[in-house]
């Protein structure tokens, strides 16, 4: 039924009164939550500290929850940090065919070298400052980063000459063109390259909160609470009911996040592609 | 010289060249044209023969190589496939070279309805301009270079993709807003019948040059069924054609 033209009228003001726009989605769906976990890190009070040699004997799902809970927001932090390195990183790849030259060949080496080989240096060096649970997000930094990198690289170049001409000739530039040009076009590369960050990061945290196994002679009290971690203990402990029941916890929260996010956000990002 | 350009003219082409690096392969070579304020002109031309790198260096989206191009600043342009951004909807796409310019509120409001009542999209609005047709989405093209209010409008093979029902009905409005506020209007086409049925002057353009202009003197609204249109449409196809 066609509405009447007043009505219409006054939803059309509403639209560029109140203009939702690329950006603004962006903010709140990416931003705000990744705000919201960085405090939430820095309120973790044992965020970086070892807190289990030896399960304790009647760990509940609440416990395993609570290491899941930490697992994941190392994965918020590192993936928030590798959000922020890469998009200027894969700019200044696409802002000129020189740099384009000088840098790709430079990133595929290093992306090409086993994440976790980076992983005692980087011990060693946290360890230093004290700081050696940062270790493990900077290990899950470097994991994630690469997949966002190369797939906002790939959605810069496939952005249609015909829309940065209409950019030009409407003098969208500087940051209006970063942030209503540039960003928007590269969503759905954004969101794929960050949905296989993600699960390069849950690949990697079983290995990466398990810190001792990397410095020799270190004791196991120096891993990190996690997931990763409770499920090698308990498989070094004999703990079969904690190593299955972490297991289906994981799985589950892997299932609901890839369900509840993953999905509907590759859905979302839709609507930012080209024809 | 039919294809040299005046003194007067808004927009002025001199000795033009364009030569494409790294591949070096020329574009356009020693063009001169030039187009008066509030002049409609077409430039008609076999594929590859430079007519789109033209415009282009009228709308400052390409440098000459060789030559000099003297072109007013407000200048808009109008893509073969509208080159809408499909994130933002109808409204926010033809606020898109108003916001560049700092229209913002009650202002940038009435100046998008203009335009789009103009265009006809009024009930489109909220849309997106995957949900819109061809011709639809062309409208909203045109609405967003408008609304900048250019004092020339190019246009690259607008109606190219285009039914012939939506293009006689987006002639007529292009020809309406056209006479309505004279803006200069030049526009790439590879349909004869379609240049002489708009343009003041149909520039034809071969092997990246200027081959020769044809006024077009007939009054408007032209029929294409009368011998007048039909024998300048004929003149201009054989040398098209030839």
């Amino acid at each position: 039924m066609p509405q009447p033209k007043r009505a219409l009228r006054r939803r059309q003001r509403l639209v560029l009164r109140y203009p939702v726009t690329a950006w603004e989605r962006f903010y709140a769906l990416f931003l705000i939550p990744v705000l919201l976990i960085l405090v939430t890190a820095l309120l973790f009070k044992n965020y970086a500290s070892p807190s289990l040699s030896i399960l304790p004997p009647n760990a509940s799902f609440a416990y395993i929850g609570m290491a899941l809970l930490h697992t994941f927001v190392r994965l918020c932090v590192a993936y928030a940090l590798a959000m922020a390195v890469s998009i200027p990183l894969a700019l200044l790849v696409e802002s000129s065919p020189l740099m384009e030259r000088l840098l790709l060949p430079v990133f595929d080496i290093i992306q090409s070298v086993p994440v976790l080989a980076f992983f005692p240096v980087a011990i060693v060096f946290f360890l230093r400052f004290g700081l050696y649970g940062w270790s493990t997000v900077f290990i899950l930094f470097v994991s994630m980063l690469w997949n966002v990198v190369f797939s906002v690289v790939g959605g810069l170049k496939v952005i249609p000459n015909d829309i940065k001409s209409v950019a030009s000739i409407f003098h969208v530039r500087g940051a209006s063109y970063f942030l209503r040009v540039l960003l928007p076009s590269v969503v759905p590369y954004l969101v794929t390259g960050s949905l296989l960050a993600w699960a390069q990061g849950w690949n990697i945290i079983i290995v990466a909160e398990v810190l001792h196994t990397y410095i020799p002679g270190a004791s196991d009290a120096l891993d990190l609470f996690g997931i990763g971690s409770v499920l090698v203990h308990a498989i070094s402990q004999g703990r079969d009911d904690v190593f299955f029941a972490s297991i289906a916890v994981l799985v589950l929260v892997i299932a609901v996040l890839n369900l509840l996010v993953w999905q509907r956000l590759l859905h979302y990002a839709e609507r930012f592609r080209f024809d | 010289m039919p294809n040299a350009s005046d003194s007067t003219d808004l927009i002025r082409l001199a000795g033009v060249g364009k030569t494409f690096s790294p591949t070096g392969d020329v574009a356009l070579r020693d063009v001169s044209l030039g187009v008066g304020r509030g002049e409609f002109v077409c430039i008609i031309g076999p594929s590859g023969c430079g007519k789109s790198t033209l415009l282009r260096l009228i709308a400052g989206l390409e440098t000459p190589s060789v030559g000099n191009v003297v072109r007013p600043d407000r200048v808009s342009f109008v893509f073969q496939l509208g080159s809408l951004f499909p994130w933002l909807s109808v409204a926010e796409n033809i606020a898109l070279g108003l916001r560049a310019k700092g229209v913002r509120g009650a202002v940038l409001e009435k100046d998008v309805l203009k335009y789009a009542d103009m265009m006809g999209l009024g009930a489109y609005l909220l849309k997106r301009p995957r949900e819109l047709s061809g011709g639809q989405r062309q409208r909203v093209g045109i609405a967003r270079a408008l609304a900048v209010e250019p004092e020339v409008l190019l246009l690259d093979e607008p109606f190219s993709a285009l039914d012939p029902k939506t293009t006689y009905e987006l002639h007529n409005d292009l020809l309406r807003i056209w006479s309505a506020s004279h803006v200069t209007v030049v526009m790439v086409s590879h349909l004869v019948e379609e240049a002489v049925s708009l343009a003041d002057r149909v520039v034809l353009m071969r092997d990246g040059t200027v081959e020769r202009v044809y006024p077009v003197a007939l009054p408007r609204p032209r029929h294409e069924l009368t011998k007048e249109f039909s024998d300048r449409v004929l003149e201009i196809r054989r040398a098209f054609f030839r």
